[in-house]
C-alpha cells in the first residue's frame, strides 16, 4: 500500500510534466490546466504517503537520504502550488514541475525500507532543523525555476513589467530560502551542542550550508547595487541550484561526516 | 589616503570580497579531509601534498588566513554598522514628513485612490495628515531589520569563537562504579550505563552523580545523547561507548579472589610461563555443524554472545581457547572465571562559562529577527494626494505590485460585470 502512495505521485507528476510541456508548445490551455490538476493530485497523494509512512515509522519521516529527497520534493510542490495560488505566477510551474518529478525520481532510486530513528536524531530540534530545511531549499529551487523563466523570456519580445514581476519573485522566494536557511543552521548549531558539546564542528554538511548561505546573501547584496541588471541575478540563482541540490542530497553521500546518517 | 582605505574598510565591496574568500576556503576545508595525520596526505596527494601543506589546507579553519578572514569581516561589519545605525535611525525618524513631500508618481483616479486606501486601511496602515497629504505607513520598526542583521552576524562571530575557544573539553571513559575526579577536586561518579533499553532498542544511557568540591552533590542523574547534563559549570555529554570483559581471579591456596575488568590483557607469572593472555572479546560468534567457531567482530549494541579469545600458557606452552561467561580455566594455581562482559560510557566532559551560550543563542534570535524585519517586515510607505499616490520605503517594489495587482483584479470585475 505504502508502495502504491509513493509511486503513484511519481507517474502524475511524469504526465503533468509532458502534459505541460504539450499545452504549452501546442498553446493548449485545457491540456495545460489537466496537467496541473495532475500534479495536484500528486501532491496531495505524496501528502498522504509522507503521512501514512510518518504514522507506520512513529515519527516524523526525514531520517534518511530516501525520505529527505521525497520531503524536499513534497516541499518543492507545496510551495508551487502556493506562490502559484498567492502570486497568480503561472508560468513558474514549467520548470518547478520537472524539478519536483526529479526529486522523487532521485528519492525512489534510495532504499525505502523504514528505519529505527537513530538515538543521534532523537531530538526536540530535529522537526524544526529539517523541516525548515526542506521548505528552504524548496524556495531556492523556486527561486531558480524563476530564474529560468525570466533568462527564457528576456530574449523575446516581453514587457519589462513582467520581467520585473518575475525578478520580483524570485527575490522573495530567496528572501524565504535565506530566513529559513538561517534558522536551520542556527537551530542545527544549538542542537549540535547537545549532541556533540560544540556550535560549530565544521562537519562537511554544516560547512555546505555555510556556504549555501553565503552564496545567497552574496546574492541579496548584488541586487541592492541597482547596476546589477535582472539578467545577472536570474543567473545566479540559476547556477545556485546544483549548489543547494549538493548541500541537500549530495553532500551526505559524497563527503562523509557527522551528518551521514542517510 | 586614510579616508580612501577607511572608506574601503567598511564597504560592501569588501565585505563581499571577504564573503568570497571565506567560501573558496569552506570549499576547501570540506573537499580536503581535515586534521588527519601528514603521512595521509602524502599517500592521498602524492603529486601536491607539498604545496597543500605549505597553505595549511589541511587545518584551514585553524589557519592564520582564516583567522585574518574573520577578524577584517568583523572589522568590516562594525565599521559598515556604525556608519549605517546613524542613517538608519534618521531615515525611520524622518520615514513619515519625508514620505509626505513626495509629489505623485502614479497617477490614479479618484474611484481607483479610495479603492486603494481602503485596501491600505484593511492592511492596517498607520495614516498620518500632514498638509495635503495622506502617508499611509507600517512596520516602522522594519528600518532596523538589516542593521539588527548585520550586529547579530557580527556578535554570533564574537561570541561564536569565545564557545569554541573559550571552553576545556576532556574526552574520558568510566567504568561503572568508578569516578572521575577533575582537578578543582569535583568528582564525577558513573552509577551504571546501558547500551540498549530493556525493549531492546538502541539508547545508551548512563546514569552519573557529580559531587562538587564544596560539597554540594546533584544527585543521580541520567545523560544520553542530545541530553547532557549541566552542574557547576561542568557539560557532561553521552560521547561514545565501550563493552569490556570481566574476569574474576581466584588464588586456589588462600581462597583470596580479585575482580579485574579486562583493559588490562596479560595474567602471566613472572618467568611468563604460566597464566592467561587475553587476546579479544567478541560480541557474538556462529558455530557450524562440525563445531567450527566463526567469530563476529561487528555489532551496533550489546554483546548478545560473548566469547573471549585467550591464550593458555601452562609450563610455557601457549594454547589458543575460547572462553564463554560463566566458563573457569585453571593454571598455574590460578582460577579464571570469565564473567559476563561490562557496558561502560566515553564520557566528553566540558567546563564552560554558560553565559557566552547564552549570549550567542540571544545573537541567533536577534539574527532571525532581524532578517524577519528586512524581509518581511519591510517599511512600507504610502503618500496618497488628490491626483494619485507616490510609494516609498527602501522596498517599494512589493506595495507597487500589490497595487499593480488591485488594479488589475478591478477591471477584471468590471469586465465580469459588463458580461
Ligand atoms: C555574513 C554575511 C552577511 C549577511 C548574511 C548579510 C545579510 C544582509 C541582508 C539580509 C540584507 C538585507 C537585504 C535585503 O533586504 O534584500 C543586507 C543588506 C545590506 N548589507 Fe549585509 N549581510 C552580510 C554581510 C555584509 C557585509 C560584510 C557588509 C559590508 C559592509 C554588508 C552590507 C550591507 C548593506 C550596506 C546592506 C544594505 C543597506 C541596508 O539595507 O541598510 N553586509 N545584508
Amino acid at each position: 500500500m505504502l508502495n502504491i502512495l509513493f509511486f503513484t505521485p511519481l507517474v502524475l507528476f511524469f504526465l503533468a510534466v509532458i502534459l505541460g510541456f504539450f499545452g504549452i508548445l501546442f498553446h493548449k490551455e485545457q491540456v495545460s490546466r489537466l496537467s496541473w490538476w495532475l500534479f495536484l493530485g500528486g501532491t496531495a497523494i505524496l501528502t498522504a504517503y509522507l503521512a501514512a509512512r510518518g504514522v507506520v515509522a512513529g515519527r516524523i519521516p526525514l531520517s534518511n537520504q530516501f525520505e529527505f529527497a521525497t520531503a524536499f520534493a513534497w516541499g518543492i510542490a507545496v510551495m508551487l502550488i502556493a506562490v502559484q495560488t498567492r502570486a497568480k505566477a503561472e508560468w513558474i510551474r514549467v520548470a518547478a514541475m520537472p524539478m519536483t518529478f526529479l526529486v522523487l525520481s532521485y528519492a525512489a532510486l534510495q532504499p525505502r525500507e523504514i528505519t529505527e530513528l537513530m538515538p543521534a536524531l532523537k531530538s526536540a530540534w530535529f522537526a524544526l532543523h529539517i523541516g525548515s530545511a526542506v521548505f528552504s531549499y524548496a524556495s531556492f529551487v523556486l527561486a531558480g525555476c524563476a530564474g529560468v523563466r525570466y533568462l527564457l523570456i528576456s530574449r523575446k519580445d516581453h514587457t519589462a513589467g513582467q520581467l520585473v514581476q518575475i525578478d520580483y519573485l524570485s527575490y522573495r522566494m530567496v528572501a524565504l530560502g535565506f530566513l529559513l536557511l538561517t534558522v536551520v543552521i542556527l537551530s542545527g548549531a544549538i542542537w549540535a551542542e547537545q549532541a556533540w558539546s560544540a556550535f560549530w564542528t565544521w562537519d562537511p554538511k554544516e560547512t555546505w550550508a555555510l556556504i549555501t548561505w553565503i552564496l545567497y546573501a552574496i546574492y541579496l547584496h548584488l541586487r541592492l547595487r541597482k547596476k546589477l541588471s535582472g539578467k545577472v541575478m536570474a543567473w545566479m540563482v540559476v547556477i545556485y541550484v546544483p549548489v543547494v541540490l549538493f548541500t541537500f542530497v549530495g553532500v551526505n553521500t559524497l563527503l562523509p561526516g557527522l551528518h551521514s546518517y542517510g | 589616503m586614510k579616508q580612501k582605505i577607511l572608506k574601503f574598510l567598511r564597504s560592501m565591496t569588501f565585505g563581499m570580497i571577504l564573503l568570497g574568500l571565506i567560501v573558496a576556503c569552506s570549499l576547501a576545508g570540506s573537499l580536503i579531509a581535515q586534521g588527519k595525520e601528514v603521512m595521509w596526505y602524502v599517500k592521498t596527494y602524492p603529486g601536491w601534498y607539498g604545496i597543500l601543506l605549505k597553505l595549511g589546507l589541511n587545518n584551514v579553519f585553524y589557519s592564520w588566513y582564516f583567522l585574518v578572514l574573520m577578524v577584517l569581516l568583523c572589522l568590516n561589519l562594525t565599521l559598515c554598522s556604525l556608519v549605517r545605525i546613524r542613517r538608519v535611525y534618521r531615515a525611520a525618524k524622518n520615514a513619515v514628513p519625508n514620505a509626505a513631500k513626495r509629489t505623485t508618481d502614479i497617477p490614479l483616479s479618484p474611484e481607483k485612490l479610495a479603492e486603494f486606501c481602503a485596501y491600505l486601511e484593511d492592511r492596517r496602515f498607520r495614516k498620518t495628515e500632514i498638509g495635503d497629504a495622506v502617508v499611509y505607513s507600517k512596520n516602522s520598526l522594519g528600518w532596523y531589520g538589516s542593521f539588527l542583521t548585520h550586529l547579530a552576524i557580527l556578535l554570533t562571530v564574537l561570541f561564536g569563537a569565545a564557545t569554541l575557544y573559550l571552553p576545556q573539553v576532556m574526552d574520558e571513559t568510566c567504568l561503572p562504579g568508578e569516578t572521575l575526579v577533575m582537578a578543582d577536586g569535583t568528582e564525577i561518579a558513573v552509577d551504571s550505563f546501558h547500551i540498549e533499553d530493556a525493549q531492546g532498542n538502541l539508547d545508551y544511557a548512563s546514569k552519573i552523580h557529580v559531587t562538587l568540591p564544596d560539597g554540594r552533590s546533584s544527585g543521580i542523574q541520567e545523560i544520553r545523547v542530545n541530553h547532557p547534563f549541566g552542574f557547576g559549570g561542568y557539560k557532561i555529554y553521552q560521547q561514545t561507548y565501550g563493552t569490556a570483559g570481566a574476569v574474576t581471579v581466584r588464588d586456589k591456596a588462600t581462597g583470596a579472589e580479585d575482580p579485574f575488568t579486562l583493559t588490562e590483557n596479560c595474567f602471566l607469572s613472572a618467568d611468563g610461563r604460566n597464566g592467561v593472555w587475553f587476546e579479544a572479546l567478541y560480541p557474538d560468534y556462529s558455530r557450524d555443524e562440525s563445531g567450527n567457531f566463526t567469530l563476529i567482530s561487528q555489532t551496533s549494541g550489546r554483546y548478545s554472545n560473548p566469547v573471549y579469545q585467550i591464550l593458555i600458557a601452562s609450563d610455557g606452552v601457549q594454547t589458543p581457547v575460547l572462553a564463554f561467561p560463566g566458563e573457569t580455566v585453571t593454571v598455574g594455581g590460578l582460577e579464571y572465571t570469565f564473567e559476563a562482559p561490562v557496558e561502560y560510557p566515553g564520557l566528553r566532559i566540558k567546563q564552560t562559562p554558560v553565559i557566552v551560550n547564552i549570549l550567542l543563542c540571544g545573537a541567533f534570535c536577534l539574527m532571525i529577527l532581524g532578517l524577519w524585519f528586512c524581509f518581511f517586515g519591510s517599511p512600507a510607505l504610502v503618500t496618497v494626494r488628490p491626483d494619485g499616490c507616490a510609494i516609498g520605503g527602501p522596498k517599494p517594489q512589493g506595495t507597487r505590485m500589490e497595487l499593480a495587482a488591485l488594479l488589475e483584479d478591478g477591471i477584471q470585475e468590471k469586465e465580469e460585470e459588463k458580461c
